[in-house]
């Protein structure tokens, strides 16, 4: 149970960090300028000119997000762009079209629309205001296929964030003939950190893993999977003590026909090991299956996938080994300090 | 003079805080080769001597020697009770999970043995007890003198110098008692070990090249 746990919590906060990372790289945004600070994350959209003027930049989106509910049973992630901004390059519209800015309009991924039973020119309550739904869109994510996305003042309106945004999305000129693609990058997030002081420019990669949702995501994920370890560990460390003192006479007659401490605590450990192994193995099936079944359901659908990446399945397993040896390590010892007489002497 | 394979010096056991005295001052000692019965009425301190010049236990003061150095200091008692020491018991403590075979290796792991050569060795030592027959069967198959013989081979497992029987007889009819003990002198005699049963039975102990007597913890004779 504990390793599915960790397997379904830590899978679904590093899939929803990967939708992150993929949502950035479809829509091209090599960095994403943002806050340094974690408590006040939004940027002054009026630093823009500086931004678009650092030699490095060819476009600049700025952009808001924010989870709004839609209806009591589905909230979904909200993106605020301008009507101009690149960002809609990585999105195919299936019906309708963009909306214009300053106008009470959005338009909604087909996954949501799904969901919401919704079609192009009908309305869509967000937290009391009434849009017009003006366009659907396949995007190039799970992220993007389950968001609504608004002009950045309506957002920003919304969210009572005028003038503010989360932070800008910025996609960079072609590097230099002879300049390695990972150099230019870091070139570039140093120069525009050097043109706005107090900002950090954070290539996809670093913004997707640090986001607000996802390290939140990490930390609920690492904190409570933590606690459902522990307890799987004290659960077959108390099947591995059970199993120590129903076999106090077997260790005994071991002891007493030549085996040493060292190969009882061997005996033990492989037991545990082989236990938490097993434990390992029915847990990655209930992780994943939990994994599938969020990536089913309406209110998680746009940030789950049930893909699982070779890594994370050997982490898990890993851990499961190493639960089973932590486990058995007490019962090994008591096994093996046994005295041989004494145990043979046990009912 | 041979010095002796085993030597016991002023041996006292103490139990429950030293309110139970099981030996007071045992002192003795055993030659290579030497068959020896131990006798004496219940709660003598019998099976307790022999726990611990089987290293099973320790004492509580004075010492046992192999080869004049001092167990559980001089000599790891693992190693002792692995190399030196075949240890027979009254109720066989076969291993329930484990066939006949099996149970006749177990010593073995203790020295690390490739597996083939552990089968070949169990197999040869069960054709001896004469129990080729049940190799693969668990000791809930055997009667209590095939467990008994299959303990024997277990015994012999890692070719001690030192066979140890607690009362092998115990829990075995008449018919069945004078097999084992057949099977034990012929063990002793063919391969020169030293032969140490504890019994209560006036016959096995009087037949004995050397008999001890034992009462209240003390040696008698």
């Amino acid at each position: 149970m504990a390793i599915g746990a960790f397997v379904a919590l830590v899978g679904f906060s590093r899939s929803f960090e990967q939708e992150w990372l993929r949502l950035y790289s479809s829509s091209g945004t090599d960095i994403a300028v943002v806050q340094k600070t974690f408590l006040n994350p939004s940027v002054d959209v009026s630093i823009e000119p500086r931004l678009t003027s650092v030699p490095v930049v060819a476009q600049v989106s700025p952009m808001l997000f924010n989870l709004m509910d839609l209806t009591p049973e589905v909230n979904a992630l909200a993106f605020g762009w301008r009507a101009d901004s690149y960002e809609f390059g990585s999105l195919t519209f299936l019906s309708g079209q963009r909306f214009e800015n300053g106008k009470p309009q959005v338009i909604i991924g087909d996954a949501l629309a799904s969901t919401l039973n919704k079609k192009a020119g009908e309305s869509l309550d967000i937290q009391g205001s009434s849009f017009t739904i003006v366009g659907i869109y396949r995007g190039g994510t799970a992220l993007e296929a389950g968001a609504v996305i608004l002009p950045l003042d309506q957002l920003q309106q919304l969210t009572s964030l005028q003038g503010k945004v989360s932070g800008f999305h910025v996609r960079l000129r072609p590097a230099p003939a002879g300049e390695a693609p990972d150099h230019y990058l870091k070139r570039a997030q140093k120069e525009i950190e050097a043109a706005l002081p107090g900002l950090n420019a954070q290539s996809a990669s670093e913004r997707a893993s640090n986001n607000q949702f996802v390290a939140l995501a990490h930390a609920v994920a690492w904190g409570t999977s933590s606690i459902a370890l522990l307890m799987g560990v004290l659960g077959i460390a108390n099947t591995m003590a059970m199993s120590v003192f129903e076999r106090t006479r077997e260790i005994g007659i071991l002891r007493a026909i030549g085996w040493k401490s060292s190969r009882i605590v061997l005996l033990i450990e492989t037991e545990a090991t082989v236990l938490g192994f097993a434990g390992g193995i029915l847990g990655l099936f209930f992780g994943w299956g939990s994994l599938r079944l969020l990536s089913m359901l309406p209110q998680t659908a746009s940030i789950v996938s049930a893909s699982m990446d070779t890594g994370h399945l050997l982490e898990a397993l890993g851990i499961s080994v190493v639960s089973g040896i932590l486990a058995g390590a007490y019962p090994a010892w008591r096994g093996s300090h046994l005295s041989p007489v004494e145990a043979i002497r046990h009912d | 003079m041979t010095s002796p394979l085993l030597e016991v010096r002023n041996l006292c056991k103490s139990y429950d805080e030293g309110r139970i005295e099981a030996l007071r001052g045992v002192d003795l000692s055993i030659t290579a080769g030497e068959y020896v019965a131990i006798s004496g009425p219940s709660g003598s301190g019998k099976s307790t001597l022999l726990q611990l010049l089987g290293g099973l236990d320790t004492a509580t003061t004075g010492e046992v020697l192999f080869q004049n150095a001092a167990l559980g200091s001089a000599v790891n008692l693992d190693t002792y009770r692995a190399r030196q020491v075949g240890f027979i018991f009254q109720a066989f403590y076969l291993l329930p999970t484990l066939t006949a075979i099996e149970n006749v290796q177990v010593p073995m792991l203790a020295l690390d043995l490739l597996p083939s050569n552990r089968a070949k060795r169990a197999e040869s030592l069960l054709r001896e007890m004469s129990m080729v027959h049940r190799l693969n069967q668990y000791p809930n198959q055997l009667s209590a003198g095939e467990r008994q013989r299959v303990a024997i081979a277990r015994a012999l497992a890692n070719a001690p110098s030192i066979l140890m029987a607690d009362e092998p007889t115990g829990n075995l009819d008449s018919v069945n008692s004078a097999r084992i003990m057949e099977i034990l002198i012929g063990i002793q005699k063919q391969r020169g070990m030293t032969l140490i049963i504890i019994t209560h039975e006036n016959e096995i102990a009087c037949c004995a090249p050397r008999h001890i007597r034992i009462r209240d913890g003390r040696i008698e004779s």
